[in-house]
């Protein structure tokens, strides 16, 4: 009975680590909101549990949202930010006015502001901030292309000036390309965080608890919680057992989705709010049969969207029919343009002449996409469409395969990126859609002075979009908070900014 | 005898450095760029690009593979492309968590194992020795994330007892035992059904035995026999079992991990996987892999201690 052999235990083990699936990684972003309705504890502490885990501090050089979702106006701040409804805010700037022209941007900044290590925010912070956002790699600086140079009027009053007008400026200063660094802490943004914020950072445990404590210089009103810790789960069901059992106080973005009925009960209060997410089903036009519209026509007429949504989220969420999401200003809902129609759809296969389709559909390797993909699979089979689903470990694989190499017929992601429905205006993007009806829509929307112009041209772009399925928009998926009775104030959107938890309240 | 260890030895590195270059170059094609796995999928080709230069991936495979192997074996293990911070603090932090865990685990395993196979070997045949055979079968049965979940709703989320899950230093002392009690009891009450039927076979074949007959033709009771002259003889097989359960252990429980959210080397390394955070992959698993033959010798070198007849073999 002699079975020792180290050689052979080395490979086995190498083997077995090579076939190691993988976690982790990019999903969505956040929201947040202000004002405390009652006086909580001051020295209470609150824990919250979230799933997608930061790999390090720096949202300036690693994608996805789960650091700037934590960082971002809790220990970073920016000149504005996004309210709970999506509106925009004053904060690091007090005003701002805008010339006529929409080439410049002048804001009045709060005076009396310091950062964590003590040092004083100027006009020199804006300058030095956004200029930076050349060396950015991550988090799409290009959303500020138009950003032409940064002018320091006075110590507190800055100007932006634009190559060409972009209505989005505004907007995407409320995220992280907008947040305001302190010159002398940016060689180590990936180990430290020095910010403006409410709360100062104070340690990260990789992938196990982000910890902040209250800042008691801080320049607006304190928080009401003396200390703040994040606890990331990969296992939706360890989150929600750590709710149950005291060990968080919160869950953000909860995705114990069969478990949420359990929680409404006295001991817990669920909040289901919006997220910026949007799973979508992009069809290869290059593909055979898909480069005709009336093909991609009936594809979608032949999904069930919410028997799709029952088996991603046990229906929780909102079903699309465009890019864009509820909290966007210019939503508008379209699930019912080529909605379900299973005969409707056979039909039109059968018109356009393609009756014995047979399609590669590549899917990442989790469960929403699992659900999503042979939920399709079964209705396409209902109207004659083959479909292969192709599973690839999300993100490394699937992005080499499905998004840089476009090898897929169908495939299907969770988006999570804030309105990037004007990626359908670049033909490079792997959506592959090409439409100069929508670029010019897109340059309206960019060159609007108002709301309701900015909103028209948007709505006009989503129209056509629609109108030329270059996808299938499935559902926006929801936001769940669920938190232990005796916390209030936590944020209930999810606006693919920062989760401001300064408002947030911690009773017994 | 002294040639013995000195051949092993000489074993031993090669088998460590024939490792080095099976994890480098194998680790190295796994397909999906380092690079862009950190930047996510707004990313664009320049910025990819400009990424893959600061991590150094851009350069030749063996210029890494050079740095990656010196830097390794001189405590250095380079930055992690995820979290830009030193590799060797982060796998040395995981790597005490899991220990821990393991031995933990092992030792609930063993407690099982040991009177449960003793028990079903003495009784083979007879009723009890047969319900505690097929308690082991069950228990082998059970996957252990099974039994961890089982264990939460149990003592965690019913009886408040124990913690859901976390990590505590064993600083922490009495914390410590509160966090580690129920993954070390999950891992081990599997692995402890799985050393039982081994337990159970070394016995019986040692039963078998003719030293045995004749410890017994001596006139001693059977129960000593097998105390005195039986356990030491069962126990060669059984140290060997031990051992490579302790390889299995050490990265197989990354499910009871990821189920008690202890950031042990398997989490460590799946998140690295999933990152594509290579460095920190090939520096886990080469961890590892010297730990396991580490192990491995020290089982070779110790068997002679416990069978003088392996003496002579070698």
């Amino acid at each position: 009975m002699r079975i020792t052999r180290p050689q052979a235990l080395t490979a086995a083990l190498a083997i077995s680590t090579l076939t190691l699936a993988s976690c982790g990684a990019g999903d969505t972003a956040p929201a947040e909101e202000a004002g405390t309705e009652e006086t909580g504890n001051s020295d209470a502490s609150l824990a919250v549990g979230f799933a997608a885990v930061p790999a390090n501090l720096d949202f300036t050089s690693t994608g996805g949202a789960a650091i700037f979702e934590a960082l971002l106006y809790n220990t970073y701040e920016g000149l504005v930010r996004l309210g709970d409804d999506g509106t925009i805010e004053p904060l690091l700037a007090e005003s701002w006015d805008i010339s006529e022209d929409g080439l410049e941007y002048t804001f009045d900044l709060q005076e009396g502001v310091t950062f964590h290590d003590g040092s004083e925010f100027t006009a020199e912070n804006v300058e030095f901030s956004l200029e930076r956002l050349d060396e950015w790699t991550a988090n799409a600086p290009e959303n500020l292309e138009a950003l032409e140079s940064v002018e320091v009027v006075d110590e507190h009053t800055v100007t932006l000036h634009l190559s060409e007008p972009d209505y989005d400026v505004l907007f995407w200063l409320t995220g992280p390309e907008g947040a305001m660094f302190d010159p002398d802490s940016v060689d180590d943004l990936a180990t430290e965080a020095n910010g403006t914020g409410p709360f100062v950072f104070e340690s990260y445990e990789n992938a196990v608890e982000m910890s902040f404590s209250r800042n008691a210089d801080y320049w607006g009103e304190q928080p009401d919680v003396a200390e703040l810790s994040l606890l990331y789960y990969d296992d939706a069901n360890s989150a929600a057992n750590a709710l149950r059992t005291g060990g968080v106080d919160a869950l953000v973005r909860a995705e114990a989705y069969d478990q949420v009925d359990s929680f409404e009960d006295d001991e817990f209060t669920v909040q289901l709010g919006d997220s910026q997410g949007v799973v979508v089903v992009t069809l290869n036009s290059d593909s055979e049969g898909l480069s005709e519209v009336e093909v991609r026509q009936a594809i979608s007429m032949a999904i069930d969207k919410e028997s799709v949504l029952a088996a991603s989220t046990s229906g929780y969420g909102t079903e699309l029919g465009a890019p864009s999401v509820p909290t966007d200003p210019y939503y508008e809902d379209f699930s019912g343009t080529y909605a379900y129609d299973p005969e409707a759809a056979e039909q039109a296969l059968e018109d356009a002449g393609y009756d014995d389709l047979s399609l590669t559909f590549t899917i990442p390797n989790r469960p929403y996409a699992e659900a999503a993909a042979q939920v399709i699979q079964d209705n396409l089979s209902d109207i004659g469409v083959e479909v292969t689903i192709e599973s690839q470990e999300f993100p490394a694989v699937w992005i080499e395969e499905s998004m840089t190499d476009r090898n897929f017929d169908l495939t299907v992601v969770n988006h999570v990126e804030n309105r990037n429905m004007v990626n359908y205006g670049n033909p490079d993007h792997y959506w592959g859609y090409d439409s100069e009806e929508v670029r010019e829509h897109f340059d309206d929307a960019e060159s609007a002075t108002d709301d309701d112009e900015h909103s028209a041209a948007m709505l006009a772009a989503t129209e056509q979009i629609v109108e030329d399925v270059p996808g299938i928009w499935l559902y926006n998926p929801p936001n769940i908070v669920i938190s232990r009775t005796g916390v209030d104030g936590l944020p209930q959107n999810d606006l693919g900014a920062g989760f401001d938890f300064s408002g947030v309240t911690v009773t017994e | 005898m002294a040639l013995m260890i000195v051949r092993r030895l000489g074993v031993f590195l090669l088998t460590v450095w024939v490792a080095s270059l099976v994890v480098f170059f194998l680790l190295s094609v796994l397909p999906g760029d380092p690079a862009r796995a950190q930047l996510g999928l707004d990313a664009t080709e320049d910025q990819v690009q400009a990424l893959r230069e600061q991590l150094g991936v851009d350069r030749p495979l063996p210029v890494q593979y050079m740095e990656w192997v010196t830097g390794f074996f001189t405590g250095d293990m380079g930055i992690s492309y995820a979290s830009r911070a030193p590799v060797a603090p982060q796998v040395l932090d995981a790597l005490q968590v899991s220990l821990l865990l393991v031995a933990g685990g092992i030792l609930v395993a063993l407690v099982i194992a040991l009177p449960l196979g003793l028990l079903a070997a003495v009784r083979q045949n007879k009723p009890d020795g047969t319900l505690f055979s097929a308690v082991s079968q069950l228990g082998i049965s059970v996957p252990n994330f099974l039994a961890g979940l089982l264990l939460i709703g149990v003592f965690a989320v019913t009886l408040s007892w124990f913690p859901s899950g976390g990590w505590a230093p064993p600083a922490a002392g009495a914390d410590f035992l509160r966090h580690i009690a129920l993954p070390a009891l999950a891992l081990g009450l599997v692995n402890g059904a799985i050393l039982a039927r081994y337990t159970r076979a070394a016995v019986l074949e040692v039963m078998r035995e003719d030293f045995m007959r004749t410890a017994r033709a001596k006139g001693m009771k059977p129960g000593t026999a097998l105390l005195r002259h039986g356990l030491r003889n069962a126990m060669v097989p059984l140290i060997t079992v031990t051992s490579i359960e302790f390889a299995n252990l050490i990265i197989g429980a990354v499910v009871i991990e990821t189920v008690f959210v202890v950031p042990g080397l398997g989490s460590n390394l799946v998140r690295a996987v999933g990152n594509r955070d290579l460095i920190m992959v090939q520096s886990i698993v080469m961890c590892v892999v010297v730990l396991v033959l580490l192990v491995n010798l020290l089982v070779d070198l110790l068997r002679p201690v416990i069978d003088p007849r392996l003496r002579s073999a070698t």
